[in-house]
């Protein structure tokens, strides 16, 4: 035993395993950017600004968690919009006709999650392709919340409930804390359980893992789930911020979040994806869209520099991924 | 005048990161001489075809076309040079025509080039079809047509583009013997019009009934060229297999108890039908036959990837119900499929979780996998194959294909199976991981697992097991005991020669 003790390389600290090259990469990013509008606006590192931004980028970020798990088992979700803003008409209307705030708070993740199980069931199960399904269920989602509503915005969320997602304890505000704390979670389910390993085996290679008895079908639905229920959450934030659900909320959320996975390291053709990379991603295009408006510049220049921060960001990455 | 060679290989090498597959092949072929390529899997045939078609280029050495240097950047280059490839995978689009697949990449053109003249089409490859079966309908979607109908239309392609070079790879693995005589007719024609044939088959007989000169090769390397006209076949088969590596003794560690036993077995989706046998603790047992025979098949349904038609699998008396492969694992069954790449290996993660993957859930605790309890596992039992490099954080796809083996027989290791199955265990891997493999598996045996080995190599099969199963048609054939077995008596078995027309293999042919 003793050679084998011997020949074993030196792992690295966990911490820092944990934290990988390409995360670096993704880290360097956004140190280049928070630099380049350091100097271009004054204040823009002030502490205040610095929440803002992490408070801007929380519905993004709490979406694109869902989104990474979804995209490294192979799939895409582009109903997560669609499925906030469910949720968030649903919960509302309960909160409005007086329900107590934890039965309408988990009524609106239990809508998140059912959402995620029937996009979920379909791909599984029934063998749709995922761009499919979560097209097909993004309109539908969208309909039934309109449909629901008249088209119309639940108003008067009670302040109980604005305060829980819209409040701050010491200074942070409290959607930066529950967004922290979920990717704590996924972290863990990603690196420290087996359903993280089957997101990333069956995402990797499907047929393989078939054979090697890794349950597809439930890896598979789990993903959809959390991406449901984290929709759902997201949605709850926006709610809060706003006191109001308008039943057309979260349009191109998925597209954001798509990006910020993407810029994290994520690939769409499953099988590799990072939590700490999508956190600094989302973070990147809050930060972006914070100094570009600190800037005054322009909505249309704004999306300009969106779309092209994506694209050099994904150059970047296969310049420095090198061949084979 | 001396007659130039058509084709000229002067010290082709091919190397690949961690494997030599190809060192110094140099020999040549003549104008209509047909030459058989012999050898074992992974002797470097396939790979000198890839480089001769313009699918991979050499790493170093060159070769001619009648003289000219070839320099070949892509498969249209080589087709050009007048060089028609017939692969074994058959490389058909399923929804277009016969004709449209004859004519694919550089379709006839009318209107100025801009329409596809499919009439004229149709009418050439109705032409160059019924040199050989005129019953093919070239307006009919190969999706419609047998394997073997498919083959010929790969031939009659090549027919049609007037090649100077034609490679068979295995061109009758599916074909029956009265088409094969067929097959035998073309060749003969195609080389008395100077065509030369490059013939790749495991078929002995075939090759000493059709070929002229053939070129043995061995672990990458040409042993030689011999005049198969006059060459006695067993020297040629010394040739091929050659190795000390088979003259191994094989060691025995059968036990007395039945640890499997399959009752009438039957698939639901395959042609596997009614195979029944059994393996003790401690046994090896081969499966053998030719390709097709429904060998893959028959280990896909022990180890719960297809679906069980109608029979029964007991482990030590005791029936398992067989639903999908986690409940072939739970019963202690474990698979080593035939396509690594694409059935075996998670590529991205690392060795150590591709070996832990089927077993997290014994590495968790409430929940969470045990990182320290997967990395100690895995170096135990990785150190156990011998991974090299020994770097468990590694990703799998870094490594050779000999350790990626390795490292999935260690998944089967920690998973604790008792029942292994291996599929070509040692396809496409050198023959220094082929060795180790071969001791693992006598080790697995010694240490009373039962293991079934299905493998194309004779010498293989006869080297591992204690008993063999001989498959045909999705039936078993022959069982043969150690005492019973060389290679004649098993291929005669796969091939069943009592009974000629059950060569074809398959199901498309055996209506049931």
């Amino acid at each position: 035993m003793s050679d084998i003790a011997a020949e074993t390389p030196k792992r690295s600290s966990k911490l820092f395993s944990s934290f990988s090259l390409r995360d670096a990469g993704t880290l360097i990013g956004l140190i280049i950017i928070m630099a380049v509008f350091a100097a271009l606006v004054p204040g823009f590192l002030f502490e205040r600004n610095l929440i803002n931004i992490l408070q801007q980028s929380s519905i993004n970020a709490c979406i694109a968690l869902g989104m990474t798990l979804v995209i490294i088992s192979g799939g895409i979700d582009l109903s997560v919009g669609p499925t906030a803003a469910i949720s968030a008409v649903l919960t509302a209307a309960l909160l409005v006709t007086g329900v107590p705030v934890p039965v309408a708070l988990l009524a609106g993740l239990g809508i998140g999650a059912f959402c995620g199980l029937v996009n979920g069931v379909l791909v599984a199960y029934v063998g749709l392709q995922p761009f499919i399904v979560t097209l097909g269920t993004l309109s539908t989602y969208r309909a039934i919340a309109l449909i629901y509503t008249g088209g119309n915005p639940v108003l008067g969320v009670p302040q109980g409930f604005r305060s829980l997602f819209n409040g701050n304890v010491a200074g942070i505000p409290n959607s930066v804390i529950i967004v922290a704390v979920v990717a704590f979670a996924a972290w863990v389910l990603l690196k420290k359980t087996p359903i993280g390993e089957y997101l990333l085996a069956v995402g990797g290679n499907e047929e393989a893992s078939y054979v090697a008895g890794v349950p597809i079908a439930l890896t598979k639905i789990t993903a959809y789930v959390i991406s449901g229920v984290l929709a759902a959450l997201a949605s709850f934030i926006l709610i809060g911020r706003l006191g109001a659900a308008e039943p057309i909320l979260g349009n191109l959320w998925e597209l954001d979040a798509i990006a910020a996975a993407a810029i994290g390291g994520a690939s769409l053709m499953g099988g590799k994806g990072s939590i700490v990379g999508t956190i600094l991603g989302a973070i990147i295009l809050g930060a972006m869209r914070n100094g570009l408006t600190l800037m005054n510049v322009q909505a249309f220049y704004q999306l300009l520099a969106t779309g092209l921060i994506i694209l050099v960001a994904m150059m970047i990455d296969r310049a420095t991924r090198g061949r084979g | 005048m001396t007659t130039t060679a058509r084709l000229k290989f002067e010290g082709i090498t091919k190397t690949f990161p961690s494997v030599k597959a190809l060192s110094d092949a140099t020999f040549s072929i003549k104008p209509g001489e047909v030459h058989a390529l012999l050898g074992e899997n992974g002797a470097g045939k396939s790979t000198l075809l890839r480089i001769l078609s313009g699918v991979s280029r050499q790493t170093s050495g060159e070769f001619y076309v009648d003289g000219k240097l070839a320099t070949f950047k892509n498969p249209e280059d080589a087709r050009r040079a007048g060089i028609a490839m017939i692969h074994q995978e058959l490389q058909q689009i399923p929804n277009l025509t016969v004709a449209q697949n004859m004519f694919l990449g550089h379709p006839l053109k009318t209107a100025g080039g801009l329409l596809v003249n499919r009439r004229e089409q149709e009418k050439r490859a109705a032409a160059a079809l019924a040199m050989i079966d005129p019953s093919i309908d070239p307006s009919t979607p190969i999706k419609n047509l047998k394997v073997a109908q498919r083959q010929i239309v790969e031939i009659a392609r090549a027919l049609l583009e007037n090649a100077k070079i034609v490679a068979m790879d295995e061109p009758t693995s599916s074909l029956t013997p009265a088409e094969f005589e067929s097959l035998a007719v073309i060749i003969e024609k195609m080389a008395a019009s100077g065509v030369a044939i490059i013939y790749v088959s495991h078929k002995m007989d075939e090759v000493f009934r059709i070929c002229h000169q053939g070129t043995v090769m061995r672990d990458g390397n040409v042993v030689g060229t011999v005049d198969l006209r006059t060459a006695a076949q067993s020297d040629v088969i010394a040739m091929m297999v050659g190795r000390e590596l088979m003259h191994e003794e094989h060691n025995s560690f059968v036990k007395e108890d039945v640890r499997v036993e399959v009752r009438g077995l039957s698939s639901a989706v395959t042609h596997v039908r009614d195979v029944s046998f059994t393996v003790r603790r401690g046994e090896v047992v081969g499966i053998a036959g030719l390709v097709g025979s429904g060998r893959t098949e028959l280990l896909r349904l022990l180890a719960g990837v297809d679906k069980i038609g109608s029979g029964e699998i007991s482990i030590d008396g005791r029936a398992l119900k067989l639903t999908n492969p986690r409940s072939a694992i739970s019963a202690g069954i474990g698979l080593l499929p035939e396509e690594r790449k694409r059935e075996g290996i998670i590529p991205m993660r690392p060795v150590s979780l591709n070996m832990a993957l089927p077993s997290l859930r014994k590495f968790a605790k409430v929940g969470v996998v045990r990182h320290s309890a997967v990395n100690t596992t895995a170096e135990t039992l990785l150190k156990r194959v011998n991974l090299r490099p020994f770097q468990i954080d590694r990703p799998i796809k870094l490594f050779s294909g000999g350790n990626q083996q390795k490292a999935i027989i260690a998944r089967w290791l920690a998973a604790g199976s008792e029942i292994l199955l291996f599929d070509e265990p040692t396809r496409g891997i050198d023959v220094g991981a082929k060795s180790e493999i071969y001791h693992l598996i006598e080790n697995l045996a010694a240490e009373g697992k039962s293991v079934i080995v299905v493998s194309s190599e004779l010498p293989e099969v006869i080297r591992l097991s204690d008993r063999v199963i001989v498959m045909r048609n999705g039936r078993i054939a022959a069982q043969l005991e150690r005492h019973e077995l060389t290679e004649q008596t098993i291929v005669s078995h796969a091939v069943g020669d009592a009974e000629p027309n059950t060569l074809s293999s398959t199901q498309e042919h055996t209506h049931v």
